[in-house]
């Protein structure tokens, strides 16, 4: 029981991890606590189910269309509103990324309605022994997708001049624009990774809960709590506390009872921020906090 | 005016002291008549003939909106700090009030002022949890407080969760109240709150905490306990978002998970906060009255009042980041400072009366 609470911990942790890495991506390049991230996951998750439905199309082409519409998403939410307060403190930068919230909540419910949805592509929970353990084959799936995320960002951030030019805004953005580096496309690119991640979050997360405008709502905080982790700064930091929160709260869902899963997560966050502000993993960094 | 006659080429010391001082006293009489004068329209407003009861609940709701916007403000406005969980003392506030109510049959203004006072000693202890975090880091820990006392109401049974508890109706002093009634207890309990806010912020304590907000560096080596002023703010802004929470729901003699353990909450109170201006005492009643109405007038089109409400909060951000009543008091406070400047008071004290601006931190 313990290592199969284990194993689908970690399955549900990784897609916490999508939305964790989105937060400090965004946060560390721009300063900005992310409320939308959830709700950019959220339309693409009802985006993939027009794209699946409505127009017929595959799974992995829906995946690809969706990507592209998150990360056009992210870019136009840059764009249109969060350019144009960059240098405002940070309250303003996050109450601004709560109109986009509130925006995008009532545009889905609009278009889509309030009801829950059941999203096309079901969890396949075929029990699959591995390890010693069964584990569901929609969790198996969800965790390659994840890794292999996870290896993408990878490679973009070590070898593309991009992810490079990316990692240098994060450490110091003036001595970035003076080295040449094109900061605001690199801004405007965070946002497009924010959106890349979400597409995943959402189609990845859907068939496992539902479709409904505050589906990502209690993912987001939990991306919210790994992401403090890594001191809201590191990537690393941030996928180790997301999958530290699945693992947890599988765990105490497991041997305390369904409803202490909920609360697992915010537990961990008031303890965490109590006793070690700055994260647990991760460049112990002081920044303009 | 008297200033007017004043040669301003070096005028005497003590004509001029004299003179800014009466002209400081004016306007601060302008404005207790100013806010005299809103109180008694909002206690003359049940007697129109045309107001009915529903008007008056939802007046009152708008006035819940407007205190627990006070309480936010206290710490974004005051104190520098942000709370993305107010909505936990909301809840706090209205579960100590129907639980007492319910269990020892206890009124609505003594449920009020525990709700309140219980909502204060988390608010404390909050502060002193998150001592060491600003910034960002206070907004995901207050974040995750909400969410925190949300699952709990939601889960432990003596809170009967989505169930939700059902309240006697109200009564004050042993008479039951009516909608008007219930009107008049949240309107008196607002000027009770505003007058508080008021003079917290011309306190010691008050200036403690602006000076917190402005440097809390230069705030402490001057003396100012961070640690205890800190969680002062908290439990003061607790304990005013508590009452407000305690009336929220003896306003529909109900409270359940259904409302409480929503994040809707914690995040409108902020809303009203930062729409209306955090650090003015006129800025939480603009934002109250924005956040209460527009779901209310919209009812039937809940999508579109969030979508306005998206839209309006981005707007104030991008065209009035200090908020809506930042814009309307603009102009009335540069014309009293040239007013004090021409009466010869020192541009400095004149510069004083200004909010300071909220650093980039």
């Amino acid at each position: 029981m313990l290592g199969q609470l284990i194993m689908s911990g970690v399955a549900t942790g990784s897609l916490y991890a999508l939305t964790a890495v989105a937060v400090v991506v965004v946060f560390r390049n721009t300063r900005t606590i992310n409320l939308a991230q959830g709700d950019f996951a959220m339309i693409g998750a009802f985006l993939a189910i027009v794209f699946l439905k409505a127009l017929g199309l595959n799974y992995y082409a829906t995946i690809a269309l969706t990507v592209v519409c998150c990360m056009a998403l992210g870019v136009l939410t840059e764009r249109l509103i969060m350019r144009r307060i960059a240098d405002a403190d940070w309250l303003t930068l996050f109450t601004a990324t709560l109109g986009v919230y509130y925006i995008l909540h009532g545009v889905s419910g609009w278009i889509w309605g309030r009801d829950t949805k059941a999203f096309p592509v079901t969890f396949d929970a075929t029990p699959v022994h591995i390890l010693g353990t069964i584990v569901s084959e929609g969790h198996l799936v969800n965790l390659a997708w994840a890794l292999g995320i996870g290896l993408v960002l990878f490679a973009f951030f070590r070898y593309t001049k991009q992810g490079i030019a990316m990692r240098a805004v994060t450490d110091d953005p003036e001595t970035a624009e003076l080295m040449g580096i094109p900061v605001r496309f690199i801004v405007m690119l965070t946002w497009a990774m924010a959106g890349f991640l979400a597409a995943f979050a959402g189609i990845l997360t859907a068939p496992i809960i539902y479709v409904a405008p505050e589906m990502m709502d209690e993912v987001l905080i939990k991306g919210y709590v790994a992401a403090v982790f890594g001191g809201l700064y590191s990537i690393p930091g941030a996928i180790i506390g997301a999958i530290l929160i699945g693992i947890a709260e599988n765990l105490a869902g497991g041997y305390l009872g369904a409803h202490f899963k909920v609360s697992t997560a915010f537990v961990m966050i008031v303890v965490l921020l109590a006793f070690r502000p700055q994260g647990l993993i991760g460049i112990q960094r002081r920044r303009e906090v | 005016m008297a200033n007017r006659t004043t040669p301003s080429a070096a005028p005497a010391e003590g004509t001029n002291r004299a003179a800014v001082a009466k002209l400081r006293n004016t306007f601060q009489a302008q404005n207790w008549i100013l806010a005299i004068l809103f109180f008694a329209a909002c206690f003359a407003f049940p007697v129109l003939p045309f107001v009915e009861g529903w008007m008056a609940s939802q007046a009152a709701l708008i006035i819940i909106y407007i205190m627990a916007a006070q309480g936010v403000s206290i710490l974004t406005g005051y104190t520098g700090l942000v709370t993305v969980g107010h909505g936990g003392f909301l809840a706090i506030g209205a579960y100590t009030a129907a639980l007492l109510m319910k269990y020892t049959g206890l009124s609505i203004i003594p449920g009020m002022i525990l709700g309140g006072l219980v909502s204060a000693v988390f608010g404390f202890a909050l502060g002193l949890v998150f001592l060491r975090l600003a910034g960002a880091f206070m907004a995901i820990g207050t974040l995750g407080f909400a969410f925190f006392i949300g699952s709990i109401v939601n889960n432990v049974p003596i809170f009967e969760g989505r169930t939700g508890i059902s309240l006697p109706p109200n009564t004050v002093f042993g008479f039951e109240i009516d909608d008007f009634g219930f009107y008049y207890v949240a309107l008196a309990t607002l000027a009770l709150t505003t007058l508080f806010v008021y003079s917290l912020v011309r306190s010691g304590v008050g200036r403690a905490f602006k000076a917190l907000r402005d440097s809390d560096k230069a705030a402490e080596s001057s003396g100012v306990n961070r640690l205890l002023y800190r969680s002062l703010s908290f439990s003061i802004s607790a304990f005013i978002t508590g009452m407000a929470g305690a009336l929220n729901g003896l306003i529909v003699n109900y409270v359940s998970a259904e409302v409480y353990a929503d994040i809707w909450y914690s995040v409108d109170i902020l809303v009203a906060a930062v729409v209306g201006g955090s650090a003015t005492l006129f800025g939480p009643f603009v934002g109250g009255l924005f956040v209460a109405m527009v779901p209310f007038y919209l009812e039937e089109f809940a999508d579109f009042a969030f979508i306005l409400k998206g839209v309006v909060l981005i707007a104030v951000l991008l065209l009035a980041p200090a908020g809506v009543a930042e814009v309307v008091s603009r102009p009335v406070r540069a014309w009293r400072q040239r007013k004090l400047l021409e009466a010869g008071g020192s541009p400095e004290l004149a510069q004083a009366q200004a909010p300071a601006a909220r650093d980039k931190s």
